[in-house]
């Protein structure tokens, strides 16, 4: 019944979009055409930029919860990663000279503490041998993208993307965080996730200020477009699929590759497992401790991408005042997760329905409709409370919430 | 160690929440406190490497936190202004803390207090000016006003929350999502009120008119009422048949079901009790601190679930959490224009709390490892 519900809403959404479409070309010139005419290719594009940090948070909190830990701090790891990535490319590129070089440095350095933490945790292995393996294995897969980043693009591009692997893996470190406090140590994992959030909240700011002076952050260059040649020239679907942003194009990718992985891999297995029946999981000789870590941690590199993707892709700036730039996107994350069933793909729709209310609401503003900003920025907020409550709760994974203790120790 | 299979999350912290002996909790929340203000400690120290030194002599160190603590804890006692500074932000956390533990006792995440109170401060501003125009001036008037616009902050915050609450009990909508969600309803809507329809003239900010003098407070009668509301629900929770519905219907709804208690009722009544505590305390922000509303009110409603977590979610515990909160707040402003460290640093002391009073089990190992015996 709550799956036709689903359904239901998709379609009501799908027709009104529609008739709007139709009531453009059939009454031009009256309120209703005029109206319809904001949804034209550049509507499209911005509700699909404005989707990535909404989709990649959702992405990030279906492994979590999937596998058992309710991350509920996404909207912490968004602030984070948004505020790291504009720190960073202003520290590479603020004084008009882009230094890669140091840029590097600091990538490897975080990556190596990463790997560092998790050897300690036991997450890399057993032996040393393997933590090694591993451990380098993941810094050395840092240093190879970071060169071939540094190969392919101009010095201040390059150092732009530097600024953005490092805010994922900062995000990712945050993530561990949260993951050791509700693992290791069994927090609650709902106040552990408020925690993050309220702690990103303050930090943020924060930093910004003792950086900049201001919760704002100056201006920064941004990861730009990629533009796919021929493709771009389509009618229609061009400028909006193949004239995007870099993160729109990973955003296209990671929802199906997330869907594959959940439903066809050996660790997606795991994962669901691990939030169903995680005893069943122990027994069959898979250890639940290190596969909630994996899916905690992926939560973080992909709200890494969403919040970095904000900052860096198209705002070029971070800011922190209020409720930051954020502004609630990680907790719209959260339903359309909770909307789309803990589907991948579920969850991307599900992100572009609110992304497209968000992307209406900008565009009202533009052409001076009589009704207030103050009013219209809510539209986004107001949607999210109606399909909790017509969706209410999902079927959640058995276990998630749970902790779990192994018998062995 | 599996045993506790209770299907809904909150049911098992819940649980553990009262199996942990009150004195437990108390040690963990210190503990927790501490280590806090060490890590706050050291974000200090580190951030000043960052900073831009206006006091050179620190070296690299450009944030003395001794200094910081010494602003924001200690100020209060030697400058008066910090002190009423201080009052205040008590007075005011008091009312969100106790909003907020009233929601978590019931088992209900209730992140809305804010909301609560900003759209409860409007309504008291509003109810203050309107009938601040009827009522003859002086203090019998006076008491009339500040009256009525308090119950106008209960009544507007109480059924403010009373909208997740129902959406939770018949819709089974997440009181968390759906609570921050009006949040940012909440400050957009009060925004655009004000904006449209009672800005003050002349005023080149978005505010009300003044309420009138004579419905003004001080922080003491604030601070009195406060702790006699937070003596008052303490008995409503522990002394009355109420009270005990409420706490099961949190811990145990089925055994609350159970025993007769409608428990859907009960998830809206609680809700809506917090929310009219939450509206409550912005009543009393108009009155006392600002006398009038204005955009940008402080995150009064966040800083309560610190208190209340702090505090174990009980009431009493809130008395001792919210004026130490209290003083933080106001020694905040201290921090930023004395020794130029910006004020959100008391932003991430309130999230470390929070994370540290969350992991009793840290404590317990560090216990245990320390050899203070205990453990489990």
């Amino acid at each position: 019944m709550r799956s036709t519900l689903r359904l239901a809403i998709f379609a009501v959404a799908a027709v009104v979009i529609g008739v709007l479409l139709l009531a453009e070309q059939l009454f031009p010139g009256t309120a209703l055409g005029e109206f319809a005419a904001v949804l034209d290719a550049g509507y499209a594009a911005s509700a699909l930029r404005l989707s990535v940090p909404i989709a990649f948070a959702a992405l990030g909190g279906i492994f979590a919860e999937r596998s058992g830990v309710i991350n509920i701090g996404l909207e912490g790891l968004l602030i984070v990663s948004a505020f790291t990535g504009v720190a960073v490319a202003h520290w590479l590129t603020g004084d008009g000279t882009a230094a890669v070089g140091p840029g590097i440095v600091l990538l490897l350095m975080i990556a190596v503490l990463l790997a560092i933490s998790g050897a300690l945790l036991g997450l890399l292995g057993d032996t040393f041998e393997e933590m090694a393996v591993r451990g380098g294995g993941g810094v050395l897969a840092t240093a190879v993208l970071a060169g071939l980043t540094v190969a392919l693009a101009g010095p201040t591009l390059a150092a732009t993307w530097l600024a953005f692997y490092a805010a994922v893996l900062v995000s990712t470190a945050f993530a561990l965080l949260f993951a050791v406090v509700t693992i290791e140590y069994r927090a609650d994992q709902v106040i552990a996730g408020l925690a993050v959030w309220l702690i990103a909240l303050g930090v943020a700011p924060f930093a910004s200020n003792v950086i900049w002076g201001a919760v704002n952050s100056p201006g920064v260059d941004t990861l730009g477009t990629w533009t796919v040649p021929v493709l771009s020239e389509l009618p229609a679907v061009g400028p909006v699929l193949f004239d995007a942003e870099p993160i729109v194009y990973f955003l296209l990718l990671a929802t199906p590759l997330s869907w594959y992985v959940l439903a066809h891999t050996s660790f997606g297995y795991w994962v669901r497992a691990s939030g169903e029946n995680p005893k069943a999981l122990d027994t069959a000789g898979v250890d639940v401790r290190r596969v909630r870590y994996a899916a905690v941690l992926l939560s973080g590199v992909f709200s890494g991408i969403g919040g970095a993707g904000l900052s860096l892709g198209r705002v070029g700036s971070f800011v922190g005042s209020g409720t930051t730039m954020i502004d609630g996107r990680g907790w719209i994350g959260i339903t359309a997760m909770l909307f789309g069933n803990y589907n991948p793909f579920g969850a991307f729709g599900a992100s572009l329905l609110f992304a497209s209310l968000d992307a209406l609401q900008f565009r009202l503003q533009q052409l001076n409709y009589a009704v207030p900003d103050s009013l219209m920025q809510t539209i986004p907020y107001v949607t999210v409370i109606v399909v909790l409550a017509l969706v209410g709760r999902t079927r959640t994974p058995d276990a998630a919430g749970e902790h779990y203790d192994s018998d062995e120790d | 160690m599996n045993t506790d299979r209770i299907p809904d999350p909150l049911a098992g912290l819940m649980g553990r929440l009262v199996d942990a002996s009150a004195g437990e909790r108390l040690v963990v929340s210190v503990a927790a406190l501490f280590t806090a203000i060490l890590v706050g400690g050291v974000v200090t120290l580190v951030a000043g490497v960052f900073a831009t030194c206006s006091n050179p002599s620190l070296g690299i160190f450009c944030y003395n936190p001794f200094a910081v603590y010494r602003y924001l804890f200690l100020a209060p006692l030697y400058d008066p202004f910090v002190f009423q500074e201080t009052l205040k932000n008590s007075a005011l956390l008091l009312f969100t803390g106790l909003a907020v533990a009233v929601s978590f006792r019931a088992g209900l995440f209730n992140i809305g207090t804010q909301g609560q109170l900003v759209l409860g401060a409007l309504a008291a501003a509003l109810v203050a000016v309107w009938v601040g125009r009827a009522v003859p001036s002086g203090p019998i008037g006076g008491v009339l006003i500040a009256g009525v616009a308090m119950l106008a902050g209960a009544v507007v915050g109480g059924i403010y929350a009373a909208i997740p609450g129902a959406l939770k009990a018949y819709a089974d909508a997440n009181e968390v999502i759906t609570t921050i969600m009006l949040n940012f309803i909440a400050s957009d809507v009060a925004f655009f009120l004000v904006s449209a329809y009672f800005q003050k003239p002349g005023s080149g900010s978005v505010e009300t008119r003044d309420v009138p003098a004579s419905a003004m407070f001080g922080p003491e009668l604030a601070l009195a009422m406060a702790i006699l509301l937070v003596l008052a629900v303490t008995y409503i929770l522990w002394g009355t048949a109420f009270g005990y519905d409420l706490r099961t219907a949190g811990i145990q709804p089925d055994a609350a079901d159970y025993g007769g208690v409608d428990a859907k009722r009960m998830i809206v009544t609680s809700m809506t009790l917090s929310g009219a505590i939450g509206g409550l305390g912005g009543a009393v922000w108009v009155l006392m601190s600002v006398g009038r509303w204005v955009n940008g009110v402080p995150a009064l409603g966040f800083d309560g679930i610190t208190v209340s977590v702090l505090a174990s979610n009980n009431p009493l515990g809130v008395l001792f959490a919210g004026p130490l909160f209290g003083s933080m707040q106001a020694g905040s402003l201290s921090i930023d224009f004395q020794l130029g460290v910006p004020r959100q640093l008391v932003g991430v002391i309130r999230g470390l709390v929070i994370l540290l009073v969350a992991m009793p089990e840290f404590f317990r190992t560090l216990g245990v490892r320390w050899g203070m015996g205990g453990g489990r």
